[in-house]
C-alpha cells in the first residue's frame, strides 16, 4: 500500500489511480501500451514523502489520464527506467533525476537536464530536507568544464548554437553534430532559465501562487494560472459561476490568438521573410488592446483567481470585442492565402522536420505538433475545462507532419479562436462573475490539463490542508516536445534547423521553470 | 570632435537583448518595440546581432545561476562606452522569483546598470521612455 503520513481524502488524479510497488511498475506500462496503442506519458511527479520518494507516472491513454503511484527509499531511489518502451519518457527521468535524486536503472543518457553543472552532488532541491541556505556562492565555487568550442572529430562538426544567440530569444544550449551540411546528432541543453519556480510555490499561499505561476511564462501565463487554479478548486470542491468560466474562456483564448501570432511571426522571421513577421506583429496589436481593456495588463494578465476572474467584463466592451475579431477572421484568411501561394514559404517548411502520426504517439508530443501529425488530441475536446464543453468549435489536424502543417495548424487555430470569442461574448450568462472561496485548502491532490496554446500544460497540486500548498508540478509542452526536434532534425539539412526548431513553437522559460 | 561623437552615439545606439532568466513577458514586449506600432528604429535603434557591435545592453529577467557568468561575459565583450538598461520588476530586482534557489538575483548583482525600467512588464511605450532618457543623460554629459 502507497503509506502516507497524510489521509488523502480528495483524489483527483485522472480517469484512474493505480498504487504499484516500484518494481512492477515497468511491467505495468508494457501491460498498458499492449491494450492501449495510443499511450504517451504525461508526466512524472516526484513527491518528498519523509522516509521516501513517491513517484507519480502520469499516462496519457484513449480515454485519459492514468496515474500509476509508487515510491522509492530516499536512501537508495533506484527504479528500472522506460525509456525503452516510451523514448518520451527521456527529459521526465532526467527531471527528476535531476530535483529529487532518483536513479533510473538504464537511463541510456541521465546528465543533468535544469540544474546548473557546477550544482554540488547530492543536493536534490526539491527535497524537504535540502540545505539551500548560500546555494549560489556554492554553485560558483565550483569549477566545471563545459564543451564551448566548436570540435571536429572524424567527419562530424561540432556547432553550438548558444546560450546567446541572435537567432534564439532566450538562452538555450544546443549542440549539433554535422557531416558536411546534414544534421547527425543533436543535444539539447536547457536549464538556463530555471528559478526554482517549484520549490517557490511550496513557501507562498495559494493566492500568492497564482501570481507565481503566471510568471512562470509570459506568453501562456493565462494557461498557467487556470491550470493551478483548477487544480486547487478541484481539490476545495468550488463551483465556479457560469459568467466567470466565459469570462475565462475568453481570456485564455486571446491567450491563444496572442502567441499563435508572435509565433507565426517568429516563424517568418527565421525564414528569412521579414515583411510577414512584421505583418503579423501589427495584426497582433489589437489582441493586446483587447487584454489590456479586459485585464488591466498587455502580457501578464493575472485575471483569473480561484474562484472565478477578478474583473467583469463591461457592455460597452463586447461590440469592440466582436469587431476585433471580424477583423482578425478577415486578415486571417488574408495569411491563409498568402501561406497558401507564397512559394518562399513553402520552399522553407515544405517537407521540413516530418514527424509520423506514430512516432508523435511514441514520443508523447502534444498540442498542434501532434495534430499536424494527424493525432487529433486536444484537451478542450478530451478533457473540457471552464466553457469550452458548452461552446462548439472544430479540431484542427493536417496529415503530413511537416513544419508547413504545424504552421498551418495555427493560422487554423486562429480562426478557430476568434470563433469561439465571438460565441462566448454572444452567449455571456449573467450573474456573478466571482465567488468566495476559503482561504485554507483542505488534504487533497488534483491533476488538471489545459491546452496552451503550444499543447497539454499539466498542473499537479498537493494540499496538505495548510496555507501553503505541499507540491506543485509543472510540465509544460515544450519539454514533451523538444524530443520531437531531437528526432525529426537528424538527418536534415542544418540551414533547415531553424525552421525545423521554429514550428514547434518552443517556449524555454515553461519548460525550465 | 566630441560633439560629433556625442551625436553618432545618441542617434544611433545599437542594442542587444539578452535573457537571462525571463519569463517572456518582457522579452515579447522589447520585440514589439521593433515591430510597426511602436518602432523604436525611428530613434536610430537597432538590433545588433552581436554584442561587439552593440552600444546597450537591454537585459530582462532575474539573473539565474547558470546565466550569471553568460551575462558578465556578453557585458565584457562590449565595447567602451558601454550601457546598460535592466527592464522589468526581475531585471530591476529580482521581481518574484527573488531568494529562489537557482537564482542570483537582479541584473545590478553582476554588472552595473545605467537604467531601471520597472514593470511586470513594462509597457512598450514605458521601454521606448527608458531609452530616450538615456539618450538625453547622454547628450547633457
Amino acid at each position: 500500500m502507497f503509506s502516507d503520513n497524510i489521509q488523502i481524502k480528495r483524489n483527483f488524479l485522472g480517469k484512474a489511480t493505480i498504487i504499484l510497488e516500484s518494481k512492477s511498475i515497468k511491467d505495468a506500462i508494457v501491460k498498458l501500451i499492449k491494450k492501449d496503442n495510443n499511450l504517451g506519458i504525461s508526466a512524472i511527479t516526484g513527491i518528498d514523502l519523509d522516509k521516501t520518494i513517491g513517484l507519480l507516472y502520469h499516462l496519457r491513454t484513449s480515454e485519459g489520464i492514468i496515474t500509476l503511484k509508487t515510491e522509492v527509499q530516499k536512501n537508495k531511489p533506484v527504479i528500472s527506467s522506460i525509456t525503452d518502451i516510451i523514448p518520451g519518457a527521456n527529459f521526465h527521468e532526467r527531471e527528476a533525476a535531476d530535483l529529487f535524486g532518483v536513479i533510473f536503472k538504464d537511463h541510456p543518457n541521465l546528465k543533468r537536464l535544469v540544474l546548473p553543472e557546477s550544482w554540488p552532488k547530492d543536493l536534490y532541491p526539491l527535497r524537504k530536507d535540502a540545505n539551500l541556505a548560500d546555494i549560489s556562492t556554492k554553485c560558483n565555487a565550483i569549477s566545471y568544464k563545459t564543451d564551448e568550442s566548436p570540435s571536429q572529430k572524424g567527419n562530424l562538426v561540432n556547432i553550438i548554437v548558444g546560450p546567446q544567440h541572435p537567432a534564439l530569444l532566450e538562452p538555450e544550449k544546443f549542440s549539433l553534430k554535422v557531416d558536411g551540411e546534414i544534421v547527425k546528432y543533436v543535444e539539447p541543453r536547457i536549464g538556463y532559465v530555471h528559478r526554482g519556480v517549484e520549490k517557490a510555490a511550496e513557501k507562498k499561499t495559494y493566492l500568492q501562487d497564482v501570481f507565481l505561476v503566471e510568471r512562470i511564462c509570459g506568453i501562456c501565463n493565462s494557461c498557467h494560472a487556470i491550470a493551478f487554479v483548477a487544480s486547487v478548486e478541484k481539490i476545495l470542491g468550488t463551483q465556479v459561476p457560469d459568467r466567470g468560466k466565459y469570462i475565462r474562456t475568453i481570456i485564455l483564448e486571446l491567450n491563444r490568438l496572442h502567441s499563435h501570432l508572435l509565433l507565426l511571426g517568429h516563424a517568418g522571421l527565421e525564414i528569412g521573410y521579414e515583411a510577414l513577421f512584421q505583418y503579423l506583429w501589427r495584426d497582433r496589436e489589437p489582441i493586446m488592446d483587447l487584454t489590456e481593456m479586459l485585464t488591466g495588463n498587455r502580457v501578464i494578465a493575472s485575471s483569473i483567481t480561484i474562484g472565478g476572474v477578478r474583473r467583469d467584463i463591461k457592455e460597452n466592451h463586447i461590440p469592440l470585442i466582436k469587431k476585433q475579431m471580424a477583423h482578425l477572421q478577415e486578415r486571417m484568411i488574408f495569411y491563409k492565402n498568402l501561406f497558401e501561394n507564397e512559394p518562399s514559404i513553402k520552399l522553407r517548411t515544405k517537407n521540413v522536420g516530418v514527424l509520423s502520426a506514430k512516432e508523435a504517439i511514441k514520443l508523447s508530443v502534444v498540442g498542434p505538433v501532434a495534430r499536424a501529425s494527424g493525432v487529433p488530441i486536444d484537451v478542450r475536446k478530451d478533457d473540457p475545462y471552464s466553457a469550452y464543453e458548452e461552446i462548439p468549435f472544430k479540431l484542427v489536424t493536417r496529415k503530413d507532419g511537416d513544419s508547413y502543417s504545424r504552421l498551418m495548424v495555427r493560422l487554423d487555430e486562429l480562426i478557430e479562436s476568434a470563433k469561439i470569442i465571438d460565441y462566448a461574448v454572444d452567449n455571456l450568462p449573467n450573474g456573478p462573475y466571482r465567488i468566495k472561496v476559503p482561504r485554507i485548502v483542505v488534504v487533497g491532490e488534483a491533476l488538471t490539463r489545459v491546452e496552451a496554446p503550444r499543447g497539454a500544460l499539466l498542473y499537479y497540486v498537493k494540499s496538505n490542508g495548510s496555507a501553503y500548498p505541499e507540491r506543485v508540478k509543472v510540465r509544460t509542452p515544450t519539454f514533451s516536445n523538444i524530443p520531437a526536434f531531437q528526432k525529426t532534425a537528424i538527418g536534415g539539412n542544418i540551414a533547415d534547423v531553424p525552421a525545423n526548431f521554429v514550428s514547434l513553437d518552443p517556449c524555454f522559460s515553461c519548460t525550465d521553470r | 570632435m566630441n560633439s560629433i561623437t556625442t551625436w553618432a552615439r545618441t542617434k544611433s545606439p545599437w542594442v542587444i537583448h539578452f535573457n537571462s532568466g525571463a519569463c517572456n513577458g518582457c522579452d515579447i514586449e522589447v520585440i514589439a518595440l521593433l515591430t510597426p506600432r511602436f518602432d523604436v528604429e525611428r530613434f536610430g535603434i537597432k538590433l545588433a546581432p552581436s554584442p561587439r557591435h552593440a552600444d546597450v545592453l537591454l537585459t530582462t529577467g532575474v539573473v539565474t545561476t547558470q546565466c550569471a557568468q553568460r551575462l558578465k561575459k556578453i557585458y565584457d565583450q562590449m565595447p567602451e562606452p558601454k550601457f546598460v538598461i535592466a527592464i522589468g520588476a526581475c531585471a530591476c530586482s529580482g521581481g518574484v522569483f527573488k531568494g529562489n534557489y537557482s537564482v542570483e538575483g537582479g541584473v545590478d548583482k553582476i554588472i552595473p546598470v545605467n537604467m531601471y525600467i520597472p514593470g511586470c512588464p513594462p509597457k512598450p511605450e514605458a521601454i521606448i521612455d527608458g531609452v530616450v532618457k538615456l539618450l538625453n543623460s547622454l547628450k547633457e554629459a
